[in-house]
């Protein structure tokens, strides 16, 4: 009979009965835990457009959904920008799991197995790599709570360090440490272990004669130490006696070998000691780590894996509305967003993401997230009454008008946190405290009262078409293919209405069909409900949506990102298809609708606006148009997924800028493309974007060296034809 | 403290006002009318005594306008009564337009009057002193802050004289203020409590839209002002311009 791992090594009996009394107790420890933590998820309220928890739960256990929640939860794909991290946690995580699962396989094999059918799972070949994945992946877990030391301790990066009285980078270290030992007396008791097989080896090889070997194996208690029948410990005493090794799998287990070398010069007693005393430390230590996870941040084992599974299956443009009147208490919240603030892991992604942080802004969605987490903590699963506020202390009102609702934040949060949507409930409250900035009570008061931000005649909506030299047609009238919804900035901003017109030419140029809600269109609202005004929300929704419902179309279009996100994700009224204008110039070039005459030969680069780009996934429609130019992109460092806000969203564009702020989001970005060779001109494609960033290189002292322009001015300028009529117009109008 | 507060429409500027054919009156026609700003500021004021101090504020207002839009946001601002006195056409002038007031307010027997201190549209006057002689009480105006005082029976009133000079005077009660600003800007009142309003806010008539209401005053003519040529544009560069402007101070005797 081949070998088989030896069970219970120098474990007294007594010893054995004890670890199998408090299994049970640890087990029921780490359930109660779970059970405790979990049950404060539903102190919350119930989740718009979800009917009940274990209904979700049996509809997220589906392949397609399975198979997406994968790599974000067990192999926490959204750390990959960052490798050192994504490393680090794959090191701990898959070395605790391997060497958690080989614990469990290791107990089966002597519960199951051994004990009722004197028969073993871990033997031969099978359980040589049961030996080799043990210590390699023993290794690969201390390595990684090595490079998670190296980075909390000793690089310290600003996203790691806490900014708030009650959490420190240290609140991890017990854990972190506790996991350490636990590895590390592993591996002592596996060297301490292979260090007396040693010692029998060389007894045995000193006895003579098959007799006194056997003698020497018995007088060491050989028999006692195997805890297997009779019949194998006799198979296992005369292969050691014929010149067996004690534990041929010893060899396989790299670390453990080594360590038994360097523990052989002991006494046996006292390597019986030492063992005995280290196995009990590593049974103790894994067993309080185990009772311990639902009372550390080791919590995120449980709770994140699950938010990533419940996670809103809603596009990420539409924000769910709970509450009307906002947030006041943990309360307020649903339990998806109590989940939600308990999965987090504290790692400061979304902090070091964020645009107003990294501008000076007194807001780190970390310590959003993280005050509303340890208020959740603090409230008792049973609590009936009112929990104390969120607002002023622990979440200050400055933290929260500091957001622009970029949703860099959410976009790179590993598990799936959702803070802009925290941060409007949040808002919401202030708004209906009458608790606003200035210069937004003005924006607000204006909505209310014109529709527009600029406090400007709903009548002049339209006047940005009077230059132009043929007129557009008025949806509401006539039937047109593409009803064109224009927005705030592109239909009143003086320095926007030039590009709006230059957006008409090129559609005109094209054939386009398109008409206006004229006087009638009003702001959709996306900036208003991210505000926290969901009641004005609703009014100019209602507005527009009676307009629309009076209007004949087959398609809405805009230029303005915002807009667009509104009119396509939260007006349930509409049901058309809506489009963004660099998405219609990219389909007319591509059909050909759209012919260009010139080549464009600048260098230049391209900035996604947030509500398009990250909101939405529009990407590469823009970047076909630039292609089609003829341009040469150079992308910023900031692309794509991971743009960088002007600055502008959320209600900030009618804010002041914080005292403590270094510089404004749209020069950090002006910078940006300044820092790349040859590039010549900002490409934009909404219009407060342009606005933006025009002033910012206003600001930073870079005009003459970089242009801003809209998408469409350059496709208009390499439509040289149309270049032509307009001096032709200049002249008959001259 | 029992507090009455008067608020008027007035036309809303971002739209030229129209002169109706008679060239005596405004054509309202296409006007759209919003709350005074002082009057907003007066009831700011009210609904802050109320809050410090406790007390009971009733809004009187002539209906006219967007009125009602206007009342339903005092109600939801926290205003606790809110009396009309009903109207066929467009307000008369303050002089006759404060009897009206004065009747609505007296039933209400309030301790403090606040009123907008000014208006755009005060042909003959302000409306502010005209009802506190209608009701028979002192008036102060251009107050900038009313605080309950420490004398029973009386506010600290708050006035802001020219050269930084700011007074505090005891005003015994009952008392008519004429307020410029409140002790804090008014507050935003989200649309979704203006809703609230809507539905559970009762409007009072008003016994005073049976007094009649002539106009003490004619009007001759409105007409738009004539556009003066006093201006002088400045052009050129900077320098030129700095040197232009240095020699207009010289003449002018400003500089040596
Ligand atoms: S949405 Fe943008 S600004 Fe707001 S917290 Fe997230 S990253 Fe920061
Ligand atoms: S919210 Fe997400 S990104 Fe931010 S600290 Fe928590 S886990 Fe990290």
């Amino acid at each position: 009979m081949e070998y088989a791992r030896p069970i219970m090594w120098n474990v007294p009996h007594w010893a054995e009965i004890a670890l199998y009394v408090m299994i049970p107790i640890v087990l029921a420890a780490f359930a109660a835990g779970v059970y405790w933590r979990a049950r404060k998820w539903f102190l919350g309220r119930s989740e718009p457009g979800v009917e009940s928890v274990p209904r979700l739960l049996l509809a997220a256990i589906h392949p397609g959904r399975l198979a997406r929640w994968t790599p974000a939860a067990l192999f926490q794909s959204r750390l990959s920008p960052d490798l050192f991290a994504l490393v680090m946690h794959w090191a701990i995580l898959w070395g605790m799991a391997v060497l958690f699962l080989g614990t469990a396989l290791a107990t089966i094999d002597q519960d199951f197995t051994n004990l009722p059918f004197d028969f073993q799972l871990l033997r031969g070949k099978f359980y040589c790599l049961f030996e080799i994945a043990l210590d390699v992946f023993g290794v690969v877990l201390i390595l990684g709570l090595g490079m998670a030391a190296y980075r909390r301790y000793l690089v310290r990066p600003k996203r790691l360090q806490a900014t708030r009285t009650g959490v420190s980078l240290w609140d991890g270290f017990p854990f972190l440490a506790t996991i350490a030992l636990v590895a590390v007396t592993g591996f002592v008791a596996e060297g301490l272990r292979i260090a007396e097989g040693f010692h029998i080896e060389a007894r045995v090889a000193a006895a003579e004669g098959l007799d006194a070997k056997i003698r020497v194996l018995d007088e060491m208690g050989f028999r006692e130490h195997l805890h297997v029948g009779r019949e194998r410990q006799d198979v296992q005493v005369n292969r050691i006696a014929d010149g067996g090794r004690v534990f041929p799998a010893a060899i396989w287990a790299p670390v453990g070998y080594g360590l038994g070398k360097a523990f052989e010069p002991l006494s046996v007693d006292a390597i019986r000691a030492l063992h005995q005393g280290v196995w009990w430390a590593h049974g103790l230590l894994a067993f309080g780590l185990i009772a311990c996870i639902p009372l550390t941040k080791a919590f995120h084992l449980i709770s994140s894996p699950a938010n990533i599974l419940l996670h809103s299956a809603d596009p990420p443009g539409r924000l769910a509305v709970a509450v009307e009147s906002g947030v006041t208490n943990v309360r307020d919240l649903t339990w998806r967003q109590l989940l939600q603030v308990d999965a987090c892991t504290w790692c400061g992604k979304c902090q070091e993401a964020c645009p107003a942080n990294q501008c000076g802004f007194p807001l780190s969605p970390r310590d959003v997230v993280q005050a509303v987490d340890s208020q959740l903590l603090r409230t008792p699963a049973k609590a009936n009454g009112e929990p104390p506020s969120l607002h002023d202390s622990r979440v200050r009102p400055e933290e929260l008008w500091a957001c622009c609702s970029c949703r860099a934040c959410e976009e790179i949060c590993p598990v799936f946190v959702q803070h802009p949507r925290l941060i409007v409930d949040l808002r919401r409250h202030l708004v209906d405290q009458g608790q606003v900035d200035e210069g937004l009570q003005d924006a607000l008061m204006n909505f209310q009262r014109y529709g527009n931000s600029f406090g400007q005649s709903p009548r002049k909506r339209p006047d940005w078409t009077k230059p132009l030299d043929f007129t557009l047609k008025d949806a509401r009238k006539e039937e047109v293919e593409y009803l064109w919804f224009v927005g705030d900035y592109a239909s009143y901003d003086q320095r926007v209405q030039e590009v709006t017109r230059t957006i008409a030419r090129v559609l005109r140029h094209a054939g386009v069909d398109v008409g206006l809600l004229m006087e009638k269109e009003q702001n959709a609202g996306n900036d208003v409900r991210r505000i926290g005004e969901e009641g004005l929300f609703a009014m100019l929704r209602e507005k527009n949506a009676k307009e629309l419902s009076g209007a004949r179309f087959r398609k809405l279009l805009t230029t303005d990102p915002h807009t667009y996100n509104a009119l396509k994700n939260e007006y349930d009224e509409v049901v058309a298809p809506v489009l963004h204008y660099t998405q219609l110039l990219d389909e007319l070039l591509r059909g050909g609708a759209l012919r260009l005459h010139r080549k464009l030969d600048y260098v230049v680069t391209y900035h996604d606006p947030c509500y398009l780009g990250r909101f939405n996934g529009v990407y590469d429609a823009p970047r076909r148009v630039l292609g089609a130019v003829g341009t040469r992109l150079v992308e910023m460092p900031r692309h794509g997924p991971n743009s960088f806000c002007c600055g502008a969203g959320g209600g900030r564009i009618w804010m002041k800028d914080a005292p403590t702020s270094q510089e404004r989001p749209a020069e950090n970005r002006v910078r940006e493309a300044l820092a790349l060779p040859g590039v010549q001109c900002l490409v934009v494609a909404c219009p407060k974007d342009l606005v933006m960033f025009q002033d910012a290189v206003k600001t930073v002292g870079a005009e003459g060296r970089l242009r801003v322009a809209d998408l469409g001015e350059l496709v208009y300028e390499s439509l040289g034809i149309t270049l032509k009529s307009m001096a032709e117009v200049a002249e008959s109008t001259a | 403290m029992n507090i009455a507060v008067v608020v008027r429409q007035v036309p809303d500027l971002i739209e030229p006002l129209e002169i109706a054919p008679s060239g005596t009156e405004f054509d309202f026609g296409s006007a759209s009318f919003l709350l005074n700003e002082s009057d907003d500021h007066a009831l700011e004021q009210a609904l802050l005594l109320k809050e410090a101090h406790g007390g009971h504020v009733t809004v009187v207002a002539l209906d006219f306008g967007d009125v009602d839009n206007t009342l339903y946001t005092a109600a939801a601002k926290g205003a606790d009564r809110i009396v009309k006195i009903a109207r066929d056409d467009a307000p008369p002038p303050p002089r006759a337009a404060a009897v009206l007031y004065a009747e609505a307010i007296k039933p209400i027997a309030p301790e403090l009057v606040l009123v907008g201190v000014q208006a755009h549209d005060e042909l003959d006057g302000g409306v502010a002193p005209f009802l506190a002689a209608a009701l028979g009480m002192p008036y102060v105006g251009v107050i900038r802050g009313v605080a309950v005082g420490a004398e029973p029976g009386a506010v600290a009133a708050f006035k802001e004289f020219p050269g930084a000079v700011m007074a505090r005077m005891n005003v015994k009660l009952p008392a008519v203020l004429g307020i410029l600003g409140a002790d804090q800007p008014p507050r935003y009142v989200p649309v979704s409590r203006i809703r609230g309003a809507m539905k559970t806010t009762q409007f009072e008539e008003s016994a005073a839209a049976a007094v009649s209401s002539e106009p003490l005053t004619a009007i001759a003519r409105l007409y738009p002002p004539a556009a003066g040529s006093r201006a002088e544009m400045l052009s050129g560069s900077e320098t030129e311009i700095a040197s232009r402007i240095v020699d207009i101070l010289a003449q002018k005797g400003l500089v040596k």
